[in-house]
C-alpha cells in the first residue's frame, strides 16, 4: 500500500513533467532533450527562494513555474528558431548542446552539493497499512488539479485549440490562419512551467541536485513512448503508470533495479505495441 | 616531461579515442541512418567484458581468468557485438526517433546492471589500476608517449578500414538504405538483415575499440559510462560533419581540444570545481553554434564522396 502512495506521487509528477515534453515533441517536431534540465531549474529556483528568501512553498512553486516558463518562452526564441526548418538532427542536437549549458550554468551557480528543502510534509496521517503526509497529498491534489486545467486550456481556450490543431497538422494550422508563432510561445511557455513546477515537487518529495534533469529526462522518454509521442493525455496516463510500476516492482526485487524496470517495461510495450499503449489505431489527432 | 606536455599527450589520446568512436557512429549514424544514443551500452560492455577477463589486482570477482590484453579486447569484441544482437533485434523494429530512446534506455539499463551486479563488476568501486600495453616495457611517464602512438595508430587503421568499406558496394548500400528504404528493397536488397548486420559490426567494433579508453583512465566504474560518452561522441562526429570520412576525426580533435583545455586555468580547488562544470557549458555552446552555423559539420558528406564514387555529388 505505501508503495502504492509512493508510485502515485512519483507518477504524477512525471505525468507533469513529460506532458510538457510531449507538447513540445508535437507542435514543435522535435524530442527537446533540454526539457529534463528546465526541471533541474525549477527545483533551484524553488529551493533559493524557500531557504533563502524563507518565501513560503507554495508561493516559491509558482514563482519558480513563472521563471521557468519566461525562460522556456527565451530559450526556444534564442535558441531554437534559428534551427527550426534545418532538419531534426539541427534541433535534436541542439536541445543537447542546450541541455549541456543548462547542466553546466547550474553546476557553477549552486554547485555540485545535494540540497534539501526543509521538512515541508507537515501533519503525517497513519492508517492501518500506510501513512501518507499533507505535502504528499498536496503533491497528488496538484497534479489532479494542473491535468484538469491544462484540459480545461487545451479544449476551452482559443489558444489551447490553436496549440492541438498545430500539433496534429502544423502546414493545415498555418494555411487556416492560425497564428503558429504565438501558439510556440504558449507552448514553450506551458510545457516549461510544468517542468518547473515538477521539478519543485520532485525537490520537496527527495532532493535538489544538478544530476535531477539528467535522471528524469530518461524516465520522460519512457513515459512519452508508453503513452505514445502523439497523445498528450496517452502520455499523462503512461507517466503515472510508469511511476506506479517503478513504486510497486520495489515490493518483488530490491529498488536499486526500479529503473531498468522502467525500460525492460518500455522495451517490451516498443517491441508489441510500438504506437503506444493508449493510441487508437487510425486515429492522429493530437489531444 | 613538463607538465604542459604531458597534458596535451593526455588530451590527444583521449581525441584519439574518442575519434575512434566518432567514426565508428559515423558508420552507423552517418551512413547506415541508425541513430544511437546507447553507443555508451556497447563501450561498457566492452570495458567491462575486458576488465574482469585482464584484471589480476581483485580476487573478489568470481570469474577472473586473467587473460593476456589482446585476448581481453577480442572478448569484449565478441560480447559487445552479442549485446548489440540482442538489443538490435527488438530496437531495430522501430524507426526514427524511438529508435533513439530504445538505444537511450538500453545504455541506461547496462548503467544500472554494472551498479547492480557487484560480484561480477564490483559495483560502484569498479575496477582500478588496470595494466597498460607496453607497460612492461616502457614505464613510467614515458608510457603515455607508447599509448598516445598505440591509441593513435588504432584511429590510422580505423580510418583505413572506414575508407574502404565507405566505397565498397556494402557502403553505397548502406547510404542508399538510409536515403530511400522502398527504392533499395524493391532492388532486391534485404535491408533489415543489413541493418542488424551492421548494427552488431558497430557493436563489435565499439567493444573491441573500449579497452584504449580504459587504458586512458586505468580504471573501470559505473560512473565514467554515462551519457556523456554518448553525447561527446555524437557532438564529435556533427561538428566534424555526419557522414564524411574525415569528418570524425577532425571534430573529435577539435572538440576535445577546446573542453580539455579549460583544466589548462590553474587555481585554487574551488575554480577547479567550477571549471570542470564549465567545460560543459563548452561543450554545449559548441554544439548549438555548429548546429546553427553549420548544421552539416567542417566537412560535408557532398564534398567527401564528390567524384569518387563515380556518380557526382553522392
Amino acid at each position: 500500500m505505501q508503495n502504492l502512495i509512493f508510485g502515485l506521487i512519483s507518477g504524477s509528477i512525471l505525468a507533469i513533467a513529460a506532458v510538457g515534453f510531449s507538447m513540445i515533441r508535437q507542435t514543435e517536431g522535435f524530442i527537446n532533450i533540454a526539457h529534463g534540465q528546465m526541471l533541474t531549474v525549477g527545483a533551484f529556483v524553488g529551493f533559493l527562494l524557500v531557504s533563502d528568501a524563507g518565501m513560503n512553498v507554495f508561493v516559491a512553486g509558482l514563482v519558480a513555474m513563472l521563471v521557468v516558463g519566461v525562460l522556456g518562452v527565451v530559450l526556444a526564441r534564442v535558441v531554437f528558431d534559428p534551427v527550426a526548418g534545418k532538419g531534426a538532427l539541427a534541433q535534436l542536437f541542439t536541445s543537447i548542446g542546450l541541455a549541456y549549458v543548462l547542466y553546466g550554468l547550474v553546476r557553477v551557480i549552486f554547485g555540485a552539493k545535494v540540497q534539501f528543502f526543509p521538512n515541508l510534509f507537515g501533519r503525517r496521517f497513519d492508517f492501518a497499512s500506510f501513512n501518507i503526509t499533507v505535502g504528499e497529498l498536496v503533491i497528488i491534489g496538484l497534479a489532479g488539479v494542473s491535468t484538469a486545467a491544462l484540459h480545461l486550456f487545451l479544449t476551452r481556450t482559443r489558444t489551447g485549440t490553436w496549440i492541438r490543431a498545430t500539433a496534429s497538422n502544423p502546414e493545415l494550422a498555418r494555411l487556416r490562419g492560425i497564428p503558429v508563432e504565438r501558439v510556440s510561445r504558449a507552448v514553450w511557455f506551458v510545457a516549461s512551467a510544468l517542468a518547473g513546477m515538477a521539478g519543485v515537487m520532485l525537490g520537496v518529495i527527495g532532493n535538489v541536485n544538478s544530476e535531477l534533469g539528467w535522471t528524469q529526462i530518461l524516465m520522460v522518454l519512457a513515459a512519452a513512448v508508453l503513452g505514445g509521442l502523439g497523445s498528450i493525455y496517452g502520455v499523462l496516463a503512461a507517466g503515472l503508470l510508469l511511476g506506479l510500476v517503478m513504486d510497486l516492482s520495489a515490493l518483488v526485487i530490491p529498488s536499486t533495479w526500479r529503473l531498468v524496470v522502467a525500460f525492460v517495461a518500455l522495451v517490451a510495450v516498443l517491441v508489441f505495441r510500438p504506437q503506444g499503449l493508449f493510441v487508437r489505431a487510425g486515429r492522429k489527432e493530437a489531444a | 616531461m613538463t607538465g604542459i606536455l604531458l597534458f596535451f599527450v593526455g588530451v590527444l589520446t583521449l581525441a584519439g579515442v574518442y575519434a575512434i568512436f566518432a567514426m565508428i557512429l559515423n558508420l552507423e549514424a552517418g551512413w547506415a541512418g541508425m541513430w544511437d544514443l546507447g553507443l555508451v551500452g556497447s563501450v561498457a560492455v566492452g570495458s567491462y567484458t575486458y576488465s574482469i577477463l585482464t584484471q589480476t589486482k581483485f580476487d573478489d570477482v568470481t570469474f577472473a581468468p586473467e587473460l593476456p590484453i589482446w585476448m581481453g579486447m577480442i572478448g569484449a569484441a565478441l560480447a559487445a557485438g552479442i549485446f548489440a544482437l540482442i538489443i538490435g533485434l527488438p530496437s531495430l523494429r522501430v524507426r526514427g526517433e524511438y529508435f533513439l530512446i530504445t538505444t537511450l534506455a538500453f545504455a541506461e539499463v547496462v548503467h544500472q546492471i554494472a551498479v547492480n551486479a557487484k560480484p561480477l563488476t564490483r559495483g560502484t568501486v569498479g575496477f582500478s589500476e588496470l595494466a597498460r600495453p607496453f607497460e612492461t616495457v616502457v614505464g613510467g611517464t614515458a608510457n603515455r608517449i607508447v599509448l598516445l602512438a598505440t591509441v593513435w595508430v588504432g584511429v590510422g587503421l580505423m580510418y583505413l578500414l572506414m575508407r574502404r568499406l565507405a566505397h565498397s558496394p556494402y557502403g553505397r548500400l548502406l547510404r542508399g538504405f538510409r536515403d530511400n528504404d522502398p527504392v533499395a528493397r524493391s532492388l532486391g536488397k534485404a535491408t533489415n538483415r543489413h541493418r542488424i548486420q551492421t548494427y552488431v559490426l558497430v557493436g563489435a567494433l565499439y567493444g573491441l575499440t573500449a579497452p584504449m579508453y580504459l587504458w586512458y583512465l586505468r580504471s573501470a566504474t559505473p560512473s565514467l559510462f554515462k551519457a556523456d560518452i554518448t553525447f561527446v561522441t555524437w557532438t564529435a562526429l556533427v561538428i566534424g560533419g555526419i557522414a564524411s570520412k574525415k569528418g570524425p576525426v577532425l571534430g573529435a580533435v577539435v572538440l576535445l581540444v577546446l573542453t580539455e583545455s579549460v583544466s589548462l586555468v590553474q587555481g585554487s580547488a574551488d575554480l577547479a570545481v567550477l571549471l570542470a562544470s564549465s567545460r560543459f557549458v563548452v561543450l554545449g555552446l559548441l554544439l548549438i553554434l555548429v548546429m546553427r552555423f553549420r548544421p552539416n559539420g567542417l566537412v560535408e558528406e557532398r564534398a567527401a564522396f564528390a567524384g569518387a564514387s563515380g556518380r557526382g555529388g553522392g
